[in-house]
């Protein structure tokens, strides 16, 4: 007993601070602190983490500094939000111009010129630059060439309002980002009524709604509907797999004097008061190398906005279609109103 | 205090003394008052501030939801109350009714056929089915995904899903499968200790065993299905991981997506809402537990006879078979299919391991953590009973019930505005894992204490050891035993946890469970699996002592 009580009573405080440093000393190394942190760059990410991964990679080899990335999909605006008293994030990696250009009306980026931003359109870019798109991305509709014939397809986006596709197609959930791009340019487009005419009987007509566009890639490819409203590249993905690629695409709204393929664009903006702002500086104008700008496309099989670098395999690059009038960053005043829009219009942001 | 009576006692009235005399007298009073409070036995102050401060921390997240709902303004619950909550409520309550009944019915046929029947295999099924639950229920539905679901085993051999699995009906299925134990485990507790008598007086006065098991032994059992079916419910009004990758929606995957998606304060609305359901669910309990009570005439205990089923062994062969197929060997066949292909793809990198060591890292301080600050307030609720030990014991545990969303939601608000310097780390989630699981860590030390004579303290005293040394050696070393088998069950639990990882964890530190979440919700089916067959081997470290438990 004595040599218990003597093992335990010196013993074991002594143990429990080791212990506890050695842990504690592990999670800072890990998820090290705030530290005003000289070697690392904070991303948020609401890509794709298999979009993203290799290129953050890339650019810890390059730089020396240690990339530490949050893959918060359709949480990191808000999370941006959030946090604009306690900023976490340096960089935030959008697919959605909406949703960069809706941070940036909010006062939660800052601006900032690097090196090659004109590379990139004035289109493709905020006025500050506190934003710059890299690739696009084209609404299309993608069919299972076994199920239907690109002739028999529907041309149009309003088509899909007709009770003769009632079943066989696919959308998203009504919170996806593209998703409520896509509407915000509706918007624009037809107005509001006819917007919300549209969302309600595209969703009565649709076969099934899905999480994501990952979703209706799979299921057109298997069959389990004959189309999908999808992101063009997905239509490039599907083509690639080993077993269910024999899919088509439709760039819709094409004709004289009709509105046009709707085009969203990723892209990466600087957040105001980064912490770690010299390394998110240069991150921005490591980005715009060609390589990399190349890089960030190709992960993804969008198309590159900058002109001079050739698309992926065979995407249809931005100059081969009509596209849609509206100009991107415009999506950014509507971003918030659009998703209130579209859930009053009777389609769920979730999935219930 | 003794310095305060000394001080009160009059010598030479001057004004100064008379002064010092009334404050002395109120001192008195305070320090009546406190004995009072402590029932006679307070504690040092130390050690109250202590106890007071970790209940305090404890309840303090969730505390600070309610409060925050209680300011979301009037048109917020209007329009939730309106459009949100009685959606939720009927998907909540739905489906947390109908697999309770459902894990009812299964947990107590199989106790049942194990315990009481001469089921061939009985005893080897006894701990298998104990399996499911200690398997994380989101690993079983990632496995079900994997086998049911559109691009499943089932659904490429047949063409076609068999049924749709992201539906309430896929939902219930996997969550029976793997919360049912529950009930089995405790139901057959409660008949390893029945006394055969009362079986024998019925079978006396002529009742046959259908009849003697509907009308002696179904009754006797009811404290203890009853205890299984609010442990269920409870557990299903929490789950997370289930309902979200499964796509359906409860409070529960609602909160998750509200708060990181859109408004957070409306999230706090609905998980004021969740915990109203939940303090419900304990309130059932409550009332049901005080209404009957069974005695056991203890001087004749004998083990009851296992019935002879005959010819029906076969179908109760079967059934215990089914069910085990479905919970345990399917699931683990599934990942381990996946698994194979995943290390054969490189899914065992450098990445995987550093996935690894964080989980370590962060359930291993939250074990180490929850230890240390179980120690007082076991201490306080046993050495000094009384109001205020009661109370800090509650506020420690109040996270007990509490879905990992709504402890998140909390914390996450707390650190982002009023400790902004702790914000994003990983000691979020170990505090959000202490929130969770201290209670665990309480319970095992408190059981130890429990065995531990009050005699030895006041022994130790005697021999003139401070109060803070008699804790350390002499209290400490005796419990020690309870205190780390709590620990390790908190190093369980917070490796399997998933809502709150998936929230706190900061940029760059995903876990194991987080990459279960993220690689199956891509339908990257061979980089989860490794990481949940991982998980599960842990989780099923603490079994055997589990089983010896009930």
């Amino acid at each position: 007993m004595v040599k218990l009580t003597s093992v335990f009573g010196l013993g074991l405080a002594p143990i429990v601070v080791v212990v506890l440093g050695v842990l504690l000393s592990g999670c800072a190394g890990g998820a090290a602190g705030e530290t005003g942190g000289s070697g690392e760059l904070v991303v948020y990410s609401a890509r794709n983490e298999r979009f993203v991964d290799a290129l953050l990679e890339d650019f810890e080899a390059d730089t020396g500094i240690t990339v530490r990335a949050l893959h918060a999909g359709g949480a990191a605006v808000n999370r941006i939000v959030e946090e604009s008293r306690n900023v976490q994030a340096d960089i935030f990696i959008s697919n959605d111009v909406g949703a960069l250009e809706y941070l940036r009306l909010g006062g939660y980026l800052q601006g900032y010129t690097p090196e090659g931003i004109e590379t990139i359109d004035a289109r493709y870019r905020a006025p500050d630059n506190a934003w710059f798109a890299l690739s696009a991305r084209t609404r299309v509709l993608m069919y299972n060439r076994d199920l239907i014939t690109a002739e028999a397809m529907p041309k149009t986006i309003w088509a899909l309002t007709d009770a003769q596709w009632a079943g066989q197609f696919a959308i998203t959930r009504g919170g996806n980002g593209s998703m409520i791009a896509h509407v915000s340019a509706l918007r624009h487009e037809w107005g509001n009524a006819k917007t919300a005419e549209w969302i309600a009987a595209v969703k009565a007509n649709a076969g099934a709604i899905m999480q994501g566009h990952g979703d209706i890639r799979r299921a057109v490819g298997a069959g389990e509907v004959a189309f999908g409203l999808v992101n063009n590249y997905y239509y490039h993905q599907q083509l690639l797999e080993p077993t269910d690629n024999n899919v088509g695409v439709i760039y819709p709204d094409q004709g004289e004097g009709e509105m046009g393929a709707v085009v969203n664009a990723a892209g990466v903006a600087f957040v105001r008061d980064a912490p770690n702002a010299d390394n998110a500086r240069r991150f921005l104008d490591w980005i715009l190398l060609p390589e990399n700008q190349r890089a960030f496309s190709y992960a993804s099989m969008e198309v590159p906005i900058n002109p001079a670098i050739e698309a992926v395999g065979e995407a249809a690059t931005l100059s081969d279609y009509r596209v849609h009038a509206l100009p991107l960053s415009r999506l950014g005043e509507v971003y918030e109103d659009t998703r209130a829009f579209i859930e009053r219009a009777g389609l769920d942001l979730e999935l219930k | 205090m003794r310095t305060l009576d000394l001080d009160a006692r009059p010598l030479q009235p001057s004004a100064a003394v008379r002064g010092q005399q009334r404050r002395s007298t109120l001192a008195a009073q305070v320090g009546g008052l406190w004995m009072r409070l402590w029932a006679g036995k307070p504690p040092g102050l130390f050690l109250a501030l202590l106890g007071a401060a970790i209940g305090l921390s404890m309840a303090w997240p969730i505390l600070y939801v309610v409060w925050r709902a209680l300011w979301a303004g009037r048109a917020r619950w209007l329009r939730l109350l309106d459009g949100r909550i009685p959606g939720l409520l009927w998907q909540t309550a739905s489906i947390t009714v109908t697999t309770t009944l459902l894990s009812v019915g299964i947990g107590v046929s199989l106790a049942w056929l194990v315990h009481r029947c001469d089921t061939p295999g009985r005893r080897v099924w006894r701990w298998l089915l104990a399996v499911p639950l200690m398997v994380p229920s989101y690993v079983g539905a990632v496995a079900y995904v994997m086998f049911l679901g559109p691009r499943g085993w089932l659904s490429t051999l047949l063409g076609r899903a068999p049924f749709n699995l992201y539906s309430f009906w896929g939902v219930l299925l996997v969550l029976t499968l793997f919360k049912f134990p529950y009930v089995f485990l405790i139901v057959g507790a409660a008949l390893k200790r029945m006394n055969r008598s009362y079986e024998e007086a019925a079978r006396s006065l002529g009742l046959g065993p259908w009849a003697i098991f509907w009308r002696v032994t179904v009754p006797f059992l009811q404290p203890a299905i009853g205890a299984g079916a609010i442990l269920t419910a409870l557990c299903t009004l929490s789950e997370f991981g289930v309902v979200a990758l499964l796509r359906y929606n409860t409070f529960t995957s609602a909160i998750y997506y509200q708060m990181e998606s859109y408004d957070r304060t409306a999230a706090t609305v609905l998980s004021s809402v969740l915990m109203a359901l939940t303090l419900a669910v304990l309130g059932i309990e409550r009332l049901t537990r005080g209404r009957r009570r069974f005695h056991q005439t203890t001087n004749v205990t004998r083990r009851p006879d296992i019935l002879r089923l005959g010819r029906w062994k076969h179908v109760a062969l079967l059934w215990v078979l089914v069910v085990l197929a479905l919970a345990v060997l399917l699931p683990l066949a599934v990942l381990t299919y996946w698994s194979v292909i995943g290390v054969a793809h490189g899914a065992l990198d450098g990445r995987f391991w550093t996935f690894a060591l964080n989980s370590i890292q962060v359930a291993g301080l939250a074990a180490v953590a929850a230890v240390v600050l179980a120690l007082p307030v076991v201490y306080l609720r046993a050495r000094h009973p009384s109001l205020p030990s009661v109370l800090i014991d509650k506020l420690s545990g109040s996270g007990y019930a509490l879905p990992g969303v709504v402890v998140a939601l909390g914390l996450i608000f707390l650190f982002n505005t009023y400790i902004p310097w702790l914000y994003n780390t990983a000691f979020l989630v170990v505090v959000a894992y202490l929130v969770r699981f201290l209670p665990q860590a309480m319970q095992y030390g408190g059981a130890s204490l429990s065995q531990v004579s009050p005699r030895i303290d006041e022994t130790a005293r005697s021999l003139g050891y401070a109060p803070w040394r008699v804790l350390f050696s002499v209290i400490v070393p005796l419990i020690l035993p309870g205190l780390l088998a709590g620990g390790a069950l908190v190093f369980v639990s917070a490796i399997k946890e998933l809502p709150a990882t998936l929230i706190l964890r900061p940029p760059g530190f995903d876990t194991l469970a987080v990459r279960v979440w993220v690689e199956s919700s891509e339908a990257v089916y061979h980089m989860a699996a490794p990481a949940a067959v991982l998980i599960v081997l842990v989780s099923l470290l603490p079994l055997k002592w589990m089983l010896s438990r009930y």
